[in-house]
Protein backbone atom coordinates (compact mmCIF):
# COMPACT_ATOMS: atom_id res chain seq x y z
CA UNK A 1 0.00 0.00 0.00
CA UNK A 2 2.21 2.42 0.44
CA UNK A 3 4.15 1.68 -2.29
CA UNK A 4 0.96 2.81 -4.08
CA UNK A 5 0.90 6.40 -2.32
CA UNK A 6 4.56 6.65 -3.29
CA UNK A 7 4.13 6.04 -7.10
CA UNK A 8 1.06 8.32 -7.10
CA UNK A 9 2.66 11.05 -5.43
CA UNK A 10 5.41 10.77 -8.24
CA UNK A 11 2.84 10.80 -10.83
CA UNK A 12 0.85 13.79 -9.01
CA UNK A 13 4.54 15.43 -9.43
CA UNK A 14 4.44 14.76 -13.16
CA UNK A 15 1.22 16.13 -13.86
CA UNK A 16 1.67 19.26 -11.89
CA UNK A 17 4.88 19.56 -13.67
CA UNK A 18 3.11 18.66 -17.39
CA UNK A 19 0.54 21.52 -16.36
CA UNK A 20 3.12 24.22 -15.62
CA UNK A 21 5.46 23.16 -18.57
CA UNK A 22 1.15 23.63 -20.40
CA UNK A 23 1.08 27.01 -18.98
CA UNK A 24 4.23 28.42 -19.28
CA UNK A 25 4.65 27.39 -23.17
CA UNK A 26 2.77 30.18 -24.69
CA UNK A 27 5.14 32.51 -22.39
CA UNK A 28 8.31 31.43 -23.85
CA UNK A 29 7.19 30.62 -27.20
CA UNK A 30 4.53 33.83 -27.37
CA UNK A 31 2.28 34.11 -30.59
CA UNK A 32 -1.15 33.69 -30.56
CA UNK A 33 -0.95 30.78 -32.96
CA UNK A 34 0.74 28.29 -30.01
CA UNK A 35 -1.79 29.47 -27.84
CA UNK A 36 -4.39 27.99 -30.75
CA UNK A 37 -2.98 24.73 -30.90
CA UNK A 38 -2.51 24.12 -27.19
CA UNK A 39 -6.19 25.52 -26.32
CA UNK A 40 -7.64 23.24 -28.95
CA UNK A 41 -5.38 20.59 -27.67
CA UNK A 42 -6.75 20.81 -24.50
CA UNK A 43 -10.30 20.50 -25.13
CA UNK A 44 -9.44 17.33 -27.35
CA UNK A 45 -8.05 16.48 -24.21
CA UNK A 46 -11.31 17.08 -22.08
CA UNK A 47 -12.72 14.91 -24.55
CA UNK A 48 -10.66 12.31 -24.61
CA UNK A 49 -10.72 11.47 -20.90
CA UNK A 50 -14.27 11.59 -20.63
CA UNK A 51 -14.62 9.22 -23.29
CA UNK A 52 -12.47 7.12 -21.62
CA UNK A 53 -13.95 7.49 -18.35
CA UNK A 54 -17.09 5.82 -19.60
CA UNK A 55 -15.96 3.33 -22.40
CA UNK A 56 -12.05 3.06 -21.31
CA UNK A 57 -13.25 1.76 -17.76
CA UNK A 58 -16.49 -0.36 -18.67
CA UNK A 59 -15.29 -1.42 -22.26
CA UNK A 60 -18.32 -0.17 -23.80
CA UNK A 61 -17.04 1.87 -27.00
CA UNK A 62 -19.01 4.73 -27.36
CA UNK A 63 -18.68 5.53 -30.98
CA UNK A 64 -20.67 8.72 -30.59
CA UNK A 65 -18.96 10.95 -28.20
CA UNK A 66 -19.33 13.51 -30.96
CA UNK A 67 -22.89 13.11 -30.71
CA UNK A 68 -22.19 15.00 -26.93
CA UNK A 69 -19.80 17.19 -27.89
CA UNK A 70 -22.14 18.39 -30.84
CA UNK A 71 -24.87 19.04 -28.25
CA UNK A 72 -22.63 21.14 -25.60
CA UNK A 73 -21.51 23.00 -28.78
CA UNK A 74 -24.93 23.75 -29.73
CA UNK A 75 -26.23 24.50 -26.90
CA UNK A 76 -23.86 27.07 -26.02
CA UNK A 77 -24.22 28.40 -29.30
CA UNK A 78 -28.30 28.64 -28.68
CA UNK A 79 -27.97 29.87 -25.15
CA UNK A 80 -25.77 32.62 -26.88
CA UNK A 81 -26.77 33.72 -29.72
CA UNK A 82 -30.19 33.07 -29.94
CA UNK A 83 -31.40 33.39 -26.56
CA UNK A 84 -28.41 36.41 -25.57
CA UNK A 85 -27.69 34.83 -22.29
CA UNK A 86 -24.53 35.35 -21.30
CA UNK A 87 -21.60 33.32 -22.43
CA UNK A 88 -21.27 31.87 -19.03
CA UNK A 89 -24.71 30.50 -19.00
CA UNK A 90 -23.56 27.97 -21.68
CA UNK A 91 -21.43 25.52 -19.44
CA UNK A 92 -23.85 24.64 -16.78
CA UNK A 93 -26.57 24.40 -19.91
CA UNK A 94 -24.58 22.64 -22.21
CA UNK A 95 -23.33 19.85 -19.42
CA UNK A 96 -27.38 19.57 -18.34
CA UNK A 97 -28.60 18.73 -22.13
CA UNK A 98 -25.59 16.07 -22.43
CA UNK A 99 -26.77 14.67 -19.81
CA UNK A 100 -30.57 14.48 -20.64
CA UNK A 101 -28.87 12.84 -24.74
CA UNK A 102 -26.78 10.20 -22.14
CA UNK A 103 -29.70 9.11 -20.03
CA UNK A 104 -31.91 9.04 -23.27
CA UNK A 105 -29.48 6.60 -25.36
CA UNK A 106 -28.20 5.47 -22.25
CA UNK A 107 -31.04 3.67 -20.86
CA UNK A 108 -32.22 1.58 -23.88
CA UNK A 109 -28.88 0.37 -24.83
CA UNK A 110 -26.91 -0.06 -21.60
CA UNK A 111 -29.13 -2.69 -20.61
CA UNK A 112 -28.48 -4.66 -23.14
CA UNK A 113 -25.34 -7.28 -23.70
CA UNK A 114 -23.63 -6.91 -27.33
CA UNK A 115 -22.55 -4.13 -29.57
CA UNK A 116 -26.41 -2.63 -29.05
CA UNK A 117 -24.45 0.70 -27.29
CA UNK A 118 -21.86 1.35 -29.55
CA UNK A 119 -24.28 1.13 -32.52
CA UNK A 120 -27.40 3.17 -31.41
CA UNK A 121 -24.35 5.89 -30.32
CA UNK A 122 -23.03 5.77 -33.61
CA UNK A 123 -26.46 6.03 -35.17
CA UNK A 124 -27.74 8.82 -33.27
CA UNK A 125 -24.66 10.84 -34.14
CA UNK A 126 -25.08 10.72 -37.89
CA UNK A 127 -28.94 11.35 -37.45
CA UNK A 128 -28.20 14.48 -34.69
CA UNK A 129 -25.53 15.75 -37.46
CA UNK A 130 -28.90 15.35 -40.75
CA UNK A 131 -30.97 16.90 -37.89
CA UNK A 132 -28.98 20.00 -37.95
CA UNK A 133 -28.85 20.72 -41.73
CA UNK A 134 -32.57 19.69 -41.51
CA UNK A 135 -33.54 22.22 -38.95
CA UNK A 136 -31.87 25.21 -40.46
CA UNK A 137 -33.90 27.57 -39.51
CA UNK A 138 -32.83 27.30 -35.54
CA UNK A 139 -29.35 25.93 -36.10
CA UNK A 140 -28.28 27.63 -39.09
CA UNK A 141 -27.50 24.79 -41.01
CA UNK A 142 -24.41 24.13 -42.99
CA UNK A 143 -23.10 27.33 -41.56
CA UNK A 144 -23.94 27.02 -38.07
CA UNK A 145 -23.94 29.02 -35.29
CA UNK A 146 -21.74 32.45 -35.85
CA UNK A 147 -20.60 34.92 -33.35
CA UNK A 148 -20.75 33.38 -30.61
CA UNK A 149 -19.60 35.61 -27.77
CA UNK A 150 -16.12 34.83 -26.73
CA UNK A 151 -15.64 33.68 -21.96
CA UNK A 152 -12.74 35.90 -21.94
CA UNK A 153 -11.29 38.16 -24.03
CA UNK A 154 -7.73 37.51 -23.91
CA UNK A 155 -6.78 34.49 -25.79
CA UNK A 156 -3.60 33.82 -23.51
CA UNK A 157 -6.08 34.30 -20.61
CA UNK A 158 -8.54 31.82 -22.28
CA UNK A 159 -6.04 29.25 -22.58
CA UNK A 160 -5.29 29.10 -19.11
CA UNK A 161 -8.66 28.74 -18.01
CA UNK A 162 -9.51 25.92 -20.52
CA UNK A 163 -6.08 24.13 -19.53
CA UNK A 164 -7.51 24.11 -15.53
CA UNK A 165 -10.73 22.70 -16.32
CA UNK A 166 -8.48 20.25 -18.31
CA UNK A 167 -6.82 19.53 -14.86
CA UNK A 168 -9.81 19.77 -12.78
CA UNK A 169 -11.53 17.31 -15.45
CA UNK A 170 -8.48 15.10 -15.09
CA UNK A 171 -8.28 15.03 -11.60
CA UNK A 172 -12.40 14.18 -11.14
CA UNK A 173 -12.17 11.52 -13.23
CA UNK A 174 -8.92 9.52 -12.33
CA UNK A 175 -9.88 10.27 -8.53
CA UNK A 176 -13.31 8.43 -9.68
CA UNK A 177 -11.83 5.59 -11.61
CA UNK A 178 -9.20 4.97 -8.70
CA UNK A 179 -12.08 4.93 -6.07
CA UNK A 180 -14.22 2.13 -5.21
CA UNK A 181 -16.72 3.61 -8.20
CA UNK A 182 -13.74 3.00 -10.78
CA UNK A 183 -13.45 -0.58 -9.53
CA UNK A 184 -16.69 -1.76 -10.46
CA UNK A 185 -16.18 0.02 -13.87
CA UNK A 186 -13.40 -2.17 -14.23
CA UNK A 187 -15.20 -5.31 -12.93
CA UNK A 188 -17.94 -4.73 -15.00
CA UNK A 189 -15.44 -4.35 -18.14
CA UNK A 190 -13.48 -7.20 -16.56
CA UNK A 191 -16.96 -9.83 -16.38
CA UNK A 192 -20.51 -8.37 -16.26
CA UNK A 193 -21.98 -11.90 -14.95
CA UNK A 194 -20.02 -11.90 -11.88
CA UNK A 195 -20.66 -8.25 -10.75
CA UNK A 196 -24.41 -9.28 -11.16
CA UNK A 197 -23.94 -12.36 -9.24
CA UNK A 198 -22.32 -10.20 -6.54
CA UNK A 199 -25.28 -8.27 -6.63
CA UNK A 200 -23.98 -4.94 -8.86
CA UNK A 201 -26.77 -2.98 -10.39
CA UNK A 202 -24.45 -2.99 -13.55
CA UNK A 203 -27.15 -1.08 -15.76
CA UNK A 204 -27.10 1.82 -13.27
CA UNK A 205 -23.04 2.32 -12.67
CA UNK A 206 -23.23 2.02 -16.70
CA UNK A 207 -25.49 4.75 -17.22
CA UNK A 208 -24.02 6.79 -14.46
CA UNK A 209 -20.82 6.51 -15.73
CA UNK A 210 -22.15 7.58 -19.38
CA UNK A 211 -23.79 10.34 -17.66
CA UNK A 212 -20.64 11.52 -16.22
CA UNK A 213 -18.82 11.11 -19.26
CA UNK A 214 -21.47 13.03 -21.24
CA UNK A 215 -21.33 15.97 -18.70
CA UNK A 216 -17.81 16.52 -19.67
CA UNK A 217 -18.07 15.77 -23.48
CA UNK A 218 -21.13 18.68 -23.58
CA UNK A 219 -18.34 20.93 -21.43
CA UNK A 220 -15.53 20.36 -23.39
CA UNK A 221 -18.28 20.89 -26.58
CA UNK A 222 -19.41 24.42 -25.31
CA UNK A 223 -15.52 25.71 -24.25
CA UNK A 224 -14.99 24.41 -28.29
CA UNK A 225 -17.89 26.53 -29.38
CA UNK A 226 -16.61 29.35 -26.88
CA UNK A 227 -13.15 29.21 -28.87
CA UNK A 228 -14.11 29.13 -32.25
CA UNK A 229 -16.86 31.26 -31.50
CA UNK A 230 -19.24 29.12 -33.99
CA UNK A 231 -20.97 26.00 -34.16
CA UNK A 232 -20.70 23.84 -37.49
CA UNK A 233 -22.42 20.48 -37.65
CA UNK A 234 -19.43 19.22 -38.63
CA UNK A 235 -18.57 18.61 -34.76
CA UNK A 236 -21.20 15.74 -34.79
CA UNK A 237 -19.03 14.01 -37.70
CA UNK A 238 -17.94 10.30 -36.73
CA UNK A 239 -14.41 11.67 -37.34
CA UNK A 240 -14.58 13.59 -34.22
CA UNK A 241 -15.60 10.53 -32.35
CA UNK A 242 -12.77 8.49 -34.38
CA UNK A 243 -10.05 11.11 -33.67
CA UNK A 244 -10.96 11.01 -30.01
CA UNK A 245 -10.79 6.91 -29.88
CA UNK A 246 -7.43 7.30 -32.15
CA UNK A 247 -6.14 9.81 -29.04
CA UNK A 248 -7.60 7.21 -26.17
CA UNK A 249 -5.99 4.27 -28.12
CA UNK A 250 -2.49 6.07 -29.02
CA UNK A 251 -2.66 7.39 -24.96
CA UNK A 252 -3.63 3.49 -23.16
CA UNK A 253 -7.09 3.03 -23.02
CA UNK A 254 -8.76 2.84 -19.41
CA UNK A 255 -5.54 5.04 -17.26
CA UNK A 256 -7.24 8.40 -17.95
CA UNK A 257 -4.31 10.34 -17.66
CA UNK A 258 -2.91 8.26 -20.57
CA UNK A 259 -5.96 9.63 -23.32
CA UNK A 260 -4.61 13.45 -21.96
CA UNK A 261 -1.17 12.82 -22.84
CA UNK A 262 -2.71 10.61 -26.47
CA UNK A 263 -4.65 14.15 -26.92
CA UNK A 264 -1.71 16.33 -26.70
CA UNK A 265 0.91 14.13 -28.92
CA UNK A 266 -2.03 14.06 -31.43
CA UNK A 267 -2.84 17.33 -31.86
CA UNK A 268 0.83 18.46 -32.17
CA UNK A 269 1.50 16.25 -34.72
CA UNK A 270 -1.90 17.05 -36.35
CA UNK A 271 -0.38 20.58 -36.44
CA UNK A 272 3.28 18.79 -37.26
CA UNK A 273 1.13 17.11 -41.02
CA UNK A 274 -0.73 20.53 -41.44
CA UNK A 275 1.18 20.28 -44.51
CA UNK A 276 -0.58 16.78 -45.74
CA UNK A 277 -3.77 18.95 -45.87
CA UNK A 278 -6.14 16.10 -47.05
CA UNK A 279 -4.47 13.26 -45.92
CA UNK A 280 -4.47 14.03 -42.54
CA UNK A 281 -7.51 11.95 -41.72
CA UNK A 282 -6.00 9.04 -43.86
CA UNK A 283 -3.09 9.44 -41.80
CA UNK A 284 -5.01 9.22 -38.76
CA UNK A 285 -7.50 6.50 -40.03
CA UNK A 286 -4.02 4.42 -40.99
CA UNK A 287 -2.64 4.92 -37.61
CA UNK A 288 -5.60 3.75 -36.06
CA UNK A 289 -5.09 0.34 -37.46
CA UNK A 290 -1.85 0.12 -36.66
CA UNK A 291 -1.96 0.82 -33.45
CA UNK A 292 -4.59 -1.75 -33.11
CA UNK A 293 -2.58 -4.15 -34.39
CA UNK A 294 0.48 -3.78 -32.85
CA UNK A 295 0.39 -1.40 -30.04
CA UNK A 296 -2.92 -2.54 -28.11
CA UNK A 297 -2.16 -1.10 -24.99
CA UNK A 298 -1.36 2.08 -26.49
CA UNK A 299 1.64 4.21 -26.55
CA UNK A 300 1.63 6.73 -23.63
CA UNK A 301 0.64 4.80 -20.32
CA UNK A 302 2.71 1.94 -21.24
CA UNK A 303 5.97 4.43 -21.62
CA UNK A 304 4.96 6.69 -18.42
CA UNK A 305 4.40 2.96 -16.20
CA UNK A 306 8.03 2.01 -17.28
CA UNK A 307 9.68 5.15 -16.41
CA UNK A 308 7.87 5.15 -13.46
CA UNK A 309 8.96 1.57 -12.24
CA UNK A 310 12.57 2.73 -13.05
CA UNK A 311 11.94 5.27 -10.80
CA UNK A 312 10.43 3.54 -8.10
CA UNK A 313 13.39 1.23 -8.15
CA UNK A 314 16.22 4.13 -7.59
CA UNK A 315 13.85 5.58 -4.88
CA UNK B 1 -50.18 4.29 -55.83
CA UNK B 2 -47.11 6.16 -55.48
CA UNK B 3 -46.42 5.31 -52.07
CA UNK B 4 -46.78 1.90 -52.84
CA UNK B 5 -44.05 2.02 -55.83
CA UNK B 6 -41.46 4.41 -53.58
CA UNK B 7 -41.88 2.81 -50.44
CA UNK B 8 -40.90 -1.06 -51.99
CA UNK B 9 -38.10 0.37 -53.95
CA UNK B 10 -36.71 2.22 -51.23
CA UNK B 11 -37.71 -1.22 -48.72
CA UNK B 12 -35.43 -3.21 -52.01
CA UNK B 13 -32.48 -1.09 -51.25
CA UNK B 14 -32.46 -1.16 -47.63
CA UNK B 15 -33.06 -5.00 -47.57
CA UNK B 16 -30.06 -5.47 -49.84
CA UNK B 17 -27.76 -3.53 -47.53
CA UNK B 18 -29.28 -5.26 -44.10
CA UNK B 19 -29.36 -8.51 -45.43
CA UNK B 20 -25.66 -8.40 -46.52
CA UNK B 21 -25.06 -6.84 -42.73
CA UNK B 22 -26.93 -9.55 -40.36
CA UNK B 23 -25.69 -11.98 -42.76
CA UNK B 24 -21.67 -11.65 -41.83
CA UNK B 25 -23.48 -11.17 -38.05
CA UNK B 26 -25.48 -14.06 -38.15
CA UNK B 27 -22.36 -16.32 -39.46
CA UNK B 28 -19.27 -14.73 -38.33
CA UNK B 29 -20.61 -12.52 -35.50
CA UNK B 30 -18.96 -9.83 -37.59
CA UNK B 31 -20.47 -6.10 -36.98
CA UNK B 32 -19.09 -4.72 -40.22
CA UNK B 33 -19.26 -0.96 -40.05
CA UNK B 34 -17.63 -0.99 -42.94
CA UNK B 35 -20.50 -2.00 -45.00
CA UNK B 36 -21.71 1.19 -46.63
CA UNK B 37 -18.23 1.58 -47.59
CA UNK B 38 -19.02 -1.53 -49.98
CA UNK B 39 -22.08 0.35 -50.73
CA UNK B 40 -19.99 3.47 -51.26
CA UNK B 41 -17.68 1.13 -53.59
CA UNK B 42 -19.86 -0.39 -55.79
CA UNK B 43 -21.31 3.11 -56.62
CA UNK B 44 -17.99 4.60 -57.55
CA UNK B 45 -16.56 1.50 -59.30
CA UNK B 46 -19.48 1.79 -61.61
CA UNK B 47 -18.60 5.81 -61.88
CA UNK B 48 -15.17 5.32 -62.60
CA UNK B 49 -15.48 2.17 -65.26
CA UNK B 50 -18.05 3.80 -67.26
CA UNK B 51 -16.81 7.70 -67.47
CA UNK B 52 -13.42 7.16 -67.41
CA UNK B 53 -12.30 4.12 -68.34
CA UNK B 54 -15.55 3.97 -70.70
CA UNK B 55 -16.55 0.35 -70.78
CA UNK B 56 -19.77 -0.29 -71.36
CA UNK B 57 -22.73 -0.48 -68.24
CA UNK B 58 -23.11 -3.79 -67.30
CA UNK B 59 -20.18 -5.04 -67.70
CA UNK B 60 -18.67 -2.08 -65.71
CA UNK B 61 -21.47 -2.66 -62.95
CA UNK B 62 -20.84 -6.54 -62.83
CA UNK B 63 -16.63 -5.58 -62.56
CA UNK B 64 -17.69 -3.39 -59.60
CA UNK B 65 -19.58 -5.68 -57.99
CA UNK B 66 -16.81 -8.56 -58.01
CA UNK B 67 -13.82 -5.73 -57.13
CA UNK B 68 -15.92 -4.83 -53.98
CA UNK B 69 -16.51 -8.26 -53.48
CA UNK B 70 -13.01 -9.10 -53.35
CA UNK B 71 -12.65 -6.04 -51.47
CA UNK B 72 -14.25 -7.57 -48.77
CA UNK B 73 -12.39 -10.65 -48.80
CA UNK B 74 -9.20 -9.53 -48.26
CA UNK B 75 -10.55 -6.43 -45.65
CA UNK B 76 -12.07 -9.76 -43.78
CA UNK B 77 -8.47 -11.83 -44.22
CA UNK B 78 -5.88 -9.53 -43.43
CA UNK B 79 -7.86 -7.14 -41.15
CA UNK B 80 -10.74 -8.84 -39.37
CA UNK B 81 -9.86 -12.53 -38.62
CA UNK B 82 -7.06 -11.16 -36.57
CA UNK B 83 -8.90 -9.52 -34.55
CA UNK B 84 -12.10 -11.43 -34.43
CA UNK B 85 -11.74 -12.69 -30.87
CA UNK B 86 -12.59 -9.42 -29.56
CA UNK B 87 -15.90 -7.68 -30.42
CA UNK B 88 -14.73 -4.40 -29.92
CA UNK B 89 -11.07 -5.01 -32.01
CA UNK B 90 -13.65 -6.08 -34.94
CA UNK B 91 -15.52 -2.46 -34.43
CA UNK B 92 -12.87 -0.71 -34.49
CA UNK B 93 -11.15 -1.68 -37.41
CA UNK B 94 -14.27 -1.77 -39.54
CA UNK B 95 -14.89 1.42 -38.81
CA UNK B 96 -10.78 2.56 -39.21
CA UNK B 97 -11.74 0.40 -42.67
CA UNK B 98 -14.83 2.50 -43.93
CA UNK B 99 -13.24 6.18 -42.92
CA UNK B 100 -10.20 5.33 -44.76
CA UNK B 101 -12.25 4.24 -47.57
CA UNK B 102 -13.91 7.69 -47.33
CA UNK B 103 -10.74 9.80 -47.04
CA UNK B 104 -9.43 7.48 -50.09
CA UNK B 105 -13.06 8.74 -52.16
CA UNK B 106 -12.27 12.28 -50.97
CA UNK B 107 -8.71 12.27 -52.05
CA UNK B 108 -9.78 10.62 -55.80
CA UNK B 109 -12.98 12.52 -56.56
CA UNK B 110 -13.32 15.27 -54.16
CA UNK B 111 -16.27 16.21 -52.17
CA UNK B 112 -18.29 16.73 -54.94
CA UNK B 113 -21.74 14.56 -56.04
CA UNK B 114 -21.14 12.10 -59.24
CA UNK B 115 -23.40 10.78 -61.77
CA UNK B 116 -23.85 7.37 -62.14
CA UNK B 117 -25.40 6.43 -65.26
CA UNK B 118 -28.92 4.75 -64.75
CA UNK B 119 -29.35 1.26 -66.79
CA UNK B 120 -32.71 2.45 -67.93
CA UNK B 121 -33.70 6.34 -68.80
CA UNK B 122 -36.80 6.02 -69.67
CA UNK B 123 -39.82 6.76 -67.29
CA UNK B 124 -42.43 3.77 -66.96
CA UNK B 125 -46.57 4.50 -65.79
CA UNK B 126 -47.73 2.34 -63.67
CA UNK B 127 -51.53 3.22 -62.82
CA UNK B 128 -50.80 6.56 -63.82
CA UNK B 129 -48.01 7.41 -61.79
CA UNK B 130 -44.52 7.59 -63.71
CA UNK B 131 -41.75 6.05 -62.06
CA UNK B 132 -38.07 6.33 -63.71
CA UNK B 133 -37.38 2.82 -65.42
CA UNK B 134 -34.31 2.42 -62.79
CA UNK B 135 -36.53 2.16 -59.74
CA UNK B 136 -38.18 -0.18 -60.71
CA UNK B 137 -35.12 -2.09 -62.31
CA UNK B 138 -33.67 -2.10 -58.31
CA UNK B 139 -37.01 -3.18 -56.97
CA UNK B 140 -36.45 -6.07 -59.56
CA UNK B 141 -33.11 -7.11 -59.17
CA UNK B 142 -33.62 -6.97 -55.40
CA UNK B 143 -36.35 -9.36 -55.22
CA UNK B 144 -34.17 -11.42 -57.55
CA UNK B 145 -30.91 -11.30 -55.72
CA UNK B 146 -32.07 -11.94 -52.54
CA UNK B 147 -34.48 -14.65 -53.52
CA UNK B 148 -31.52 -16.16 -55.38
CA UNK B 149 -29.65 -15.84 -51.67
CA UNK B 150 -32.92 -17.84 -49.47
CA UNK B 151 -32.52 -20.60 -52.14
CA UNK B 152 -28.82 -20.67 -51.63
CA UNK B 153 -28.82 -21.00 -48.27
CA UNK B 154 -32.07 -23.35 -48.16
CA UNK B 155 -31.09 -25.63 -50.99
CA UNK B 156 -27.07 -26.00 -51.80
CA UNK B 157 -24.04 -27.26 -49.49
CA UNK B 158 -22.22 -24.95 -49.47
CA UNK B 159 -26.13 -23.01 -47.69
CA UNK B 160 -26.38 -25.29 -44.96
CA UNK B 161 -22.92 -24.83 -44.11
CA UNK B 162 -23.35 -21.54 -43.72
CA UNK B 163 -26.83 -21.85 -41.74
CA UNK B 164 -24.82 -24.75 -39.47
CA UNK B 165 -22.06 -21.94 -38.49
CA UNK B 166 -24.58 -19.16 -37.78
CA UNK B 167 -26.42 -21.84 -35.20
CA UNK B 168 -23.72 -23.10 -33.77
CA UNK B 169 -19.96 -21.81 -35.19
CA UNK B 170 -18.29 -24.98 -32.79
CA UNK B 171 -20.30 -27.72 -33.13
CA UNK B 172 -20.22 -26.29 -37.04
CA UNK B 173 -16.65 -26.88 -36.98
CA UNK B 174 -16.40 -30.28 -35.02
CA UNK B 175 -18.52 -31.68 -38.44
CA UNK B 176 -15.58 -30.53 -40.38
CA UNK B 177 -17.07 -27.68 -41.86
CA UNK B 178 -14.61 -25.18 -42.95
CA UNK B 179 -15.62 -22.19 -41.14
CA UNK B 180 -12.95 -19.44 -42.14
CA UNK B 181 -13.28 -20.59 -45.75
CA UNK B 182 -17.37 -19.88 -45.28
CA UNK B 183 -16.87 -16.36 -43.31
CA UNK B 184 -14.82 -15.08 -46.53
CA UNK B 185 -17.65 -16.29 -48.84
CA UNK B 186 -20.16 -14.88 -46.42
CA UNK B 187 -18.27 -12.05 -46.55
CA UNK B 188 -18.23 -11.71 -50.22
CA UNK B 189 -21.65 -12.23 -50.88
CA UNK B 190 -22.41 -9.21 -48.02
CA UNK B 191 -20.32 -6.97 -49.60
CA UNK B 192 -21.42 -8.15 -53.40
CA UNK B 193 -25.04 -7.17 -51.94
CA UNK B 194 -23.69 -4.27 -50.81
CA UNK B 195 -21.96 -3.34 -54.00
CA UNK B 196 -25.73 -4.00 -55.95
CA UNK B 197 -27.59 -1.70 -53.93
CA UNK B 198 -24.73 1.19 -54.66
CA UNK B 199 -24.83 0.52 -58.36
CA UNK B 200 -28.66 0.44 -58.51
CA UNK B 201 -29.17 3.43 -56.70
CA UNK B 202 -25.86 5.13 -57.52
CA UNK B 203 -28.00 6.94 -60.26
CA UNK B 204 -30.87 8.35 -58.00
CA UNK B 205 -29.34 8.91 -54.79
CA UNK B 206 -26.42 10.92 -54.15
CA UNK B 207 -23.10 9.88 -54.55
CA UNK B 208 -19.77 11.14 -52.77
CA UNK B 209 -17.55 10.16 -50.44
CA UNK B 210 -19.43 10.39 -46.96
CA UNK B 211 -22.08 8.30 -48.51
CA UNK B 212 -21.69 5.14 -46.27
CA UNK B 213 -22.68 6.78 -43.48
CA UNK B 214 -26.63 6.63 -43.66
CA UNK B 215 -26.81 2.83 -45.12
CA UNK B 216 -24.96 1.81 -42.36
CA UNK B 217 -27.45 3.70 -40.07
CA UNK B 218 -30.51 2.63 -41.76
CA UNK B 219 -28.96 -1.05 -42.27
CA UNK B 220 -28.33 -1.08 -38.29
CA UNK B 221 -31.75 0.14 -37.64
CA UNK B 222 -33.80 -2.53 -39.78
CA UNK B 223 -31.20 -5.13 -38.41
CA UNK B 224 -31.97 -4.48 -34.77
CA UNK B 225 -36.02 -4.02 -35.67
CA UNK B 226 -35.63 -7.48 -37.39
CA UNK B 227 -33.59 -9.26 -34.74
CA UNK B 228 -29.78 -9.13 -35.19
CA UNK B 229 -29.09 -12.41 -37.46
CA UNK B 230 -32.08 -12.94 -38.70
CA UNK B 231 -32.45 -13.06 -42.69
CA UNK B 232 -36.50 -12.59 -42.57
CA UNK B 233 -36.38 -10.50 -40.05
CA UNK B 234 -34.46 -7.98 -42.29
CA UNK B 235 -36.50 -8.27 -44.91
CA UNK B 236 -39.60 -7.76 -43.25
CA UNK B 237 -38.27 -4.76 -41.15
CA UNK B 238 -36.34 -3.56 -44.47
CA UNK B 239 -40.06 -3.23 -45.68
CA UNK B 240 -41.60 -1.78 -42.72
CA UNK B 241 -39.11 1.12 -42.47
CA UNK B 242 -38.91 1.62 -46.64
CA UNK B 243 -42.78 2.35 -46.36
CA UNK B 244 -42.73 3.98 -42.56
CA UNK B 245 -40.11 6.70 -44.41
CA UNK B 246 -42.05 7.06 -47.31
CA UNK B 247 -45.06 7.28 -45.45
CA UNK B 248 -43.64 10.04 -43.41
CA UNK B 249 -42.09 11.68 -46.45
CA UNK B 250 -45.78 12.37 -47.85
CA UNK B 251 -47.67 12.42 -44.82
CA UNK B 252 -44.96 15.37 -42.65
CA UNK B 253 -42.14 16.30 -45.04
CA UNK B 254 -38.99 14.11 -46.24
CA UNK B 255 -37.05 16.12 -43.47
CA UNK B 256 -38.30 14.16 -40.59
CA UNK B 257 -38.00 10.75 -42.79
CA UNK B 258 -34.82 10.36 -40.83
CA UNK B 259 -36.34 10.23 -37.36
CA UNK B 260 -38.05 7.26 -38.21
CA UNK B 261 -35.29 5.00 -37.77
CA UNK B 262 -33.77 6.33 -34.90
CA UNK B 263 -37.33 5.95 -33.49
CA UNK B 264 -37.85 2.46 -34.41
CA UNK B 265 -34.39 1.38 -33.22
CA UNK B 266 -34.42 3.17 -29.46
CA UNK B 267 -38.62 1.59 -29.58
CA UNK B 268 -37.30 -1.90 -30.39
CA UNK B 269 -34.46 -1.55 -27.84
CA UNK B 270 -36.93 -0.51 -24.93
CA UNK B 271 -39.86 -2.91 -25.77
CA UNK B 272 -38.06 -5.84 -27.51
CA UNK B 273 -34.51 -5.60 -27.69
CA UNK B 274 -34.38 -8.87 -29.55
CA UNK B 275 -36.32 -7.49 -32.43
CA UNK B 276 -39.10 -9.04 -34.43
CA UNK B 277 -37.69 -12.63 -35.06
CA UNK B 278 -34.85 -12.09 -32.96
CA UNK B 279 -34.10 -15.79 -30.38
CA UNK B 280 -32.03 -14.05 -27.93
CA UNK B 281 -32.41 -11.13 -25.91
CA UNK B 282 -29.11 -10.64 -25.90
CA UNK B 283 -26.22 -12.93 -26.79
Amino acid sequence: MNGFQQIDKLSGVAGAAALVVLAVAPLVFPGNYLIGVLTVAAIYGIWAVSWDFMSGLTGRENFGHSLFIGVGAYVAGVVNVQMELGPWWSLPASMLLAVAFALLLGFPTLRLKGPYFALAMLSAAVIMQRLMLIFWEYTGGEEGIQDIAPLIRNNLHYYWFVLVVLAATTFILSWMARSRWGLILRAIRGDEATCLAAGIPITTYKIVSLVISAAFAGLGGALYAHYQLQVSPQLFAVVTSVTIITMVYVGGMGTIYGPVGGALLLTLLTEGLRNFGEWRLMIYSLLLIFILFFLPNGFIAPLWKRVRSGWGDRA
Amino acid sequence: MEILIYGAVTSAIYAMLAVGFTLIFGVARVLNLAHGSFYALGAYGTYVLTSIVGLPLWLAALLAIAGVSVFGVVVEKALIRPLRYSQLGVLMITLAVSLVVEQALFLIFGSEYRNVPAFIDTKVSIGGVDVAGQRLLTLVVAVVAIGALYLFIQRTRLGSAILAISQDAEAAKYMGIPSDRIFSLVMAISAALAALAGVLAGPFLSVQPSMHLLPIVKAFAIVIVGGLGSIPGSILAALMLGYAETLVAYLISTSWTEIVSVLATLLTLVFRPAGIFGKRAAF
